[in-house]
């Protein structure tokens, strides 16, 4: 690539218009399902005002990272990231407060809390719907960028840790997920979780993860553990904090605990899976 | 990445225009501005209001006629740190200590710090009675 084509994304004024362009609309696809959720309107208010905060706070290095990784336009420095995080919380914050707007979700005689908890709680969805506009609705043809994650074994973590915390976070707010961890037996949980491992393995062979080209040399229990078992560990964990976040999970048994972390665990790890996929 | 860095740092020098475009500086202030305050007004909020639980008092804001019935509108307030759920709201028409008539309205959520409107229906005209009004309990959400 020259490098006048690689600069002109972020310093020519045009470009970057139509990357703005194309990460609202990515906040918008990406954001609606929860836009569209009571629950996450109630959570807006109601849920713990540090909670939602430290989540707000966990949303910019999230964005940051896939930036670096895949962001709405061509980055080549850690400043550009920055540049272009901040911008996809702007697009993704203005985004949901129109949305919820004229939704009549927010109303301007509600108190300045309760507005800035629903929309804020909205814009995390879609500022990394905004980031990930590029790849899902862009051109496709970084080659650089695909050969730099290759490289390197944190940024795929990183990168299952995003798809975990963003197909995660889809249901998480759901009244379903405790529900559904109620109705389990403890057998169901145990099916539940190698399932999970199962499809999370298939997709590390399927959709090419880093390492993936050396797998023969590696072999299958390499592999396995190093991204199948870490992966779904990344998806576990992403699960119990965004139950935390919600506070889903005060007064739960330790094993009503463990089976809704599961539960929650299942699609969590299937957008760890599916990470290269969408970002 | 070094080198790409410095690739770039080169011909930024080149061609002198090593300003990042004008709307990126606005998009990512703007952003940084949104996330700062969201986060400022959360963490102020969590700071100010208290943890204890909701304190929601009901007033009769109006009656009004509404068909062969009457309509009397209340608002609930809630002082307290909690938000309470499915809050219950009994209005009692009274003749000295006789509830002539009762009724109820369920809310949703009376979010903490906040108003929410509802109204109650009588047959009787609310303002030639005594209307008491009781908050009658609520559920965490």
């Amino acid at each position: 690539m020259d490098i006048t084509r690689q600069r002109s994304f972020l310093h020519d004024e045009a470009q970057f218009a139509r990357a703005l362009a194309r990460a609202s609309a990515g906040a918008i696809i990406f954001a609606l399902p929860l836009l569209m959720t009571m629950e996450m309107w109630e959570l807006g208010f109601y849920m713990d005002r540090f909670r939602l905060a430290l989540f707000i706070l966990v949303t910019l290095p999230v964005l940051f990272g896939l930036s670096y990784f895949a962001g709405f336009e061509e980055t080549f420095c850690w400043q550009d990231d920055l540049i272009d995080a901040l911008s996809a919380f702007a697009v993704g914050f203005l985004m949901s407060a129109a949305l919820l707007t004229v939704f009549a979700i927010v109303r301007l005689d509600q108190p300045l809390p309760e507005i800035i908890g629903k929309i804020a709680l909205q814009s995390v969805p879609a500022s990394i719907g905004a980031m990930l506009a590029r790849k899902q609705l862009g051109q496709q043809d970084d080659a650089d960028r695909e050969r730099r994650i290759r490289s390197s074994y944190p940024g795929e973590l990183f990168l299952m840790g995003a798809g975990a915390l963003f197909v995660g976070f889809n249901v998480a707010p759901t009244e379903e997920m405790i529900l559904i961890s109620y109705k389990m037996s403890p057998w169901h949980a145990v099916a539940l979780a190698v399932l999970s491992l199962g499809l999370l393995h298939v997709f590390v062979y399927t959709v090419g993860f880093a390492g993936q080209e050396s797998a023969g040399d590696d072999g299958f229990l390499s592999v396995f553990l190093r991204f199948s078992v870490a992966g779904y560990g990344i998806a576990l964990l992403i699960s119990l904090y965004l139950l935390w976040t919600f506070e889903r999970i005060a007064g739960l048994s330790m094993m009503e605990l463990v089976t809704a972390t599961v539960v929650l665990g299942f699609p969590s790890a299937l957008g760890a899976a599916t990470a290269r996929l969408i970002v | 990445m070094a080198d790409i860095r410095e690739n770039d740092i080169t011909s930024r020098d080149e061609d002198g225009s090593a300003s990042v475009s004008r709307l990126a500086w606005i998009s990512s202030g703007l952003g940084l501005l949104l996330f700062l305050g969201s986060v400022g007004v959360l963490g102020y909020e969590g700071i100010t209001r208290g943890s204890g639980p909701p304190a929601i008092t009901a007033v009769v804001e109006e009656v009004v006629p509404a068909g062969p019935r009457w309509l009397a509108h209340i608002r609930l307030t809630n002082d307290g740190g909690k938000t309470g759920a499915k809050v219950q709201v009994e209005g009692q028409l009274m003749a000295g200590d006789e509830a002539l008539e009762t009724s109820v309205a369920e809310f949703d959520y009376v979010p903490a710090g906040s108003e929410q409107k509802g109204g109650l229906f009588f047959d009787r005209d609310p303002r030639a009675h005594a209307l008491r009004l009781r908050v009658l309990g609520y559920v965490e959400p």
